[in-house]
């Protein structure tokens, strides 16, 4: 059931990225990554994802213009998990502000993740 | 041609001195920049060929690490898991890789916690990179004691606690820094004892490092601060009172109450202000004894203590200074006299509605 789940993740960090990857794939998700937000708001607009996962803080475009696009532009009523870290308590707020569904704190459980990503697909 | 070099040599020999010598300057200039255009091209090229290599690694080590920590509990994998740890183990005998290991290691760790995070800690173990942790701190090289101390740090490995410890007092204030931190990161407030044998000044950033750290833990069980107080290294003192005024600490009175006529004049005047914070009453009647015997910083402390801390029984003490020289106390005595009024039947009201300076709208310069 879930093989026909595409969660886009927006993620600096190449072996946080790879580690999700192959967690979230032997779930059962199909992962679509993007190194940066310029890279996951063109992931998203081709393949209309059923979820999206982002860092706060990445290059050219930040997580929460990330969150911005999807809501405001494209529309999507696509749930999004943001990652943030310690001291970025202001930026998650922007970010619920701006629509996002859940975060996770940094450093966080995969396990946990993969919880919060069931929940929220359902 | 011949000719027009040949009449060229003649002209510059011919030429004023000062011309040669600008000749042979800009020569030498032109010589110069060449080299270094030589060097800069060569250093390049070979800073390039570094990072495509550390760029290959560093992929390498990212993919080996994913792969050992999805390995699961089957005897094929676990193979493939040993063959990973060999291989890395035998890659950190280089420098470099080493380097490359440990980067590629906290990288995910500082990002993820729960059994993955274990699991990292785990692979340093069995890499056998904790060993050669621990055998750095031997070195007698400054920068590698304190790069070694800050691994341990990261990987939060409490084992080297006994190796650390005896380089406490080390000669390069970096390594004790790092050494602090390890202390106080991983064992929380049971890592202060550092403050028992610590001989050198602790710094103010030192002291702003390790509250910063402390400051990140909750429920903590906070030890007797009083034989830090009374520490001979002024410091370690200045440092205890800033962590008796945080977590509150009533039990170390005594102990703050005797620093009120230490030798440090900085102790002292701290001192006054923890007073006041932990509403020490017994210490006023000691300041007051002499209290002109102090310097003047002390005096202004002790009145601005007295701001919150005076009683109807202080006001003839207090009133007798309302026209000292000094603006900070005379403020202050105004303050209390505002605060607390004493009638003539000697009894006294607490006057709790601030006065109202406002300037009266309706008046003008005229009037």
């Amino acid at each position: 059931m879930n093989l026909s789940k595409k969660i886009v993740l927006a993620e600096d960090n190449s072996i946080l990225s790879k580690l999700l990857q192959f967690k979230l794939e032997k779930e059962g998700y199909q992962l679509l990554i993007a190194t940066n937000g310029k890279e996951a708001v063109n992931l998203i607009e081709d393949n209309r994802p059923d979820m999206i996962l982002t860092d706060i803080m990445m290059p050219f475009i930040s997580g929460l213009e990330v969150i911005s696009h999807v809501r405001n532009k494209l529309e999507m009523k696509t749930p999004i998990v943001v990652f943030s870290s310690a001291g970025q308590e202001e930026m998650v707020l922007n970010a619920f502000n701006l629509g996002a569904n859940d975060f996770m704190s940094k450093p966080f459980s995969p396990n946990e993740l993969v919880i919060r990503i069931k929940r929220l697909l359902q | 041609m011949s000719d027009l070099i040949q009449n060229s040599i003649d002209a510059f020999q011919n030429s004023h001195p000062i011309i040669q010598f600008c000749a042979y300057v800009s020569f030498l200039f032109m010589a110069i920049i060449m080299g270094l255009m030589i060097y800069l091209k060569s250093l390049r090229s070979r800073l390039r060929i570094k990072g495509r290599i550390e760029a290959t690694y560093k992929k390498k080590y990212e993919a080996d690490l994913i792969e050992y920590l999805y390995a699961d509990d089957d005897p094929e994998n676990n193979e493939q898991q040993q063959k990973i740890i060999a291989y890395l183990a035998k890659s950190s005998h280089n420098r470099l890789k080493r380097k490359l290991i440990i980067n590629t290691f906290l990288k995910l760790k500082n990002e993820i916690s729960g059994e993955t995070a274990d699991a990292i800690q785990n692979l340093y173990y069995k890499t056998g990179l904790i060993n050669s942790a621990t055998s750095t701190l031997k070195s007698k090289k400054w920068d590698a004691v304190a790069r070694s101390v800050r691994e341990l740090t990261q990987f939060e490995i409490k084992e080297a606690h006994d190796e650390i410890i005896p380089l406490i007092n080390h000669p390069k204030k970096e390594v004790r820094n790092e050494i602090q931190k390890y202390l106080v990161k991983l064992f929380r407030f049971d890592g202060l004892e550092f403050l028992d044998v610590l001989e050198s000044n602790l710094s103010e950033w030192d002291q702003i490092q390790l509250l910063e750290i402390l400051n990140k833990f909750n429920n903590l069980e906070i030890p007797d601060m009083s034989k830090w107080l009374l520490s001979k290294n002024d410091s370690v003192v200045l440092f205890t009172l800033k962590l008796a005024r945080i977590y509150n600490q009533y039990e170390a009175q005594e102990a703050i109450k005797s620093l009120l006529n230490h030798t440090n004049t900085e102790i002292r005047i701290e001192a006054i202000n923890i007073v006041n914070h932990l509403g020490i009453f017994e210490a006023v009647e000691i300041i007051k004894t002499d209290l002109f015997s102090r310097c003047l910083e002390e005096q202004i402390a002790f009145f601005k203590m007295m701001e919150e801390m005076a009683m109807p029984d202080d006001i003839p003490f207090i009133k007798e200074h309302i026209q000292h020289e000094n603006f900070y106390i005379r403020v202050s005595v105004m303050k209390i006299m505002n605060l607390i009024t004493v009638d003539t039947d000697n009894t006294f009201k607490v006057n709790t509605i601030t006065p109202d300076f406002s300037i009266d709208k309706d008046l003008t310069i005229a009037s």
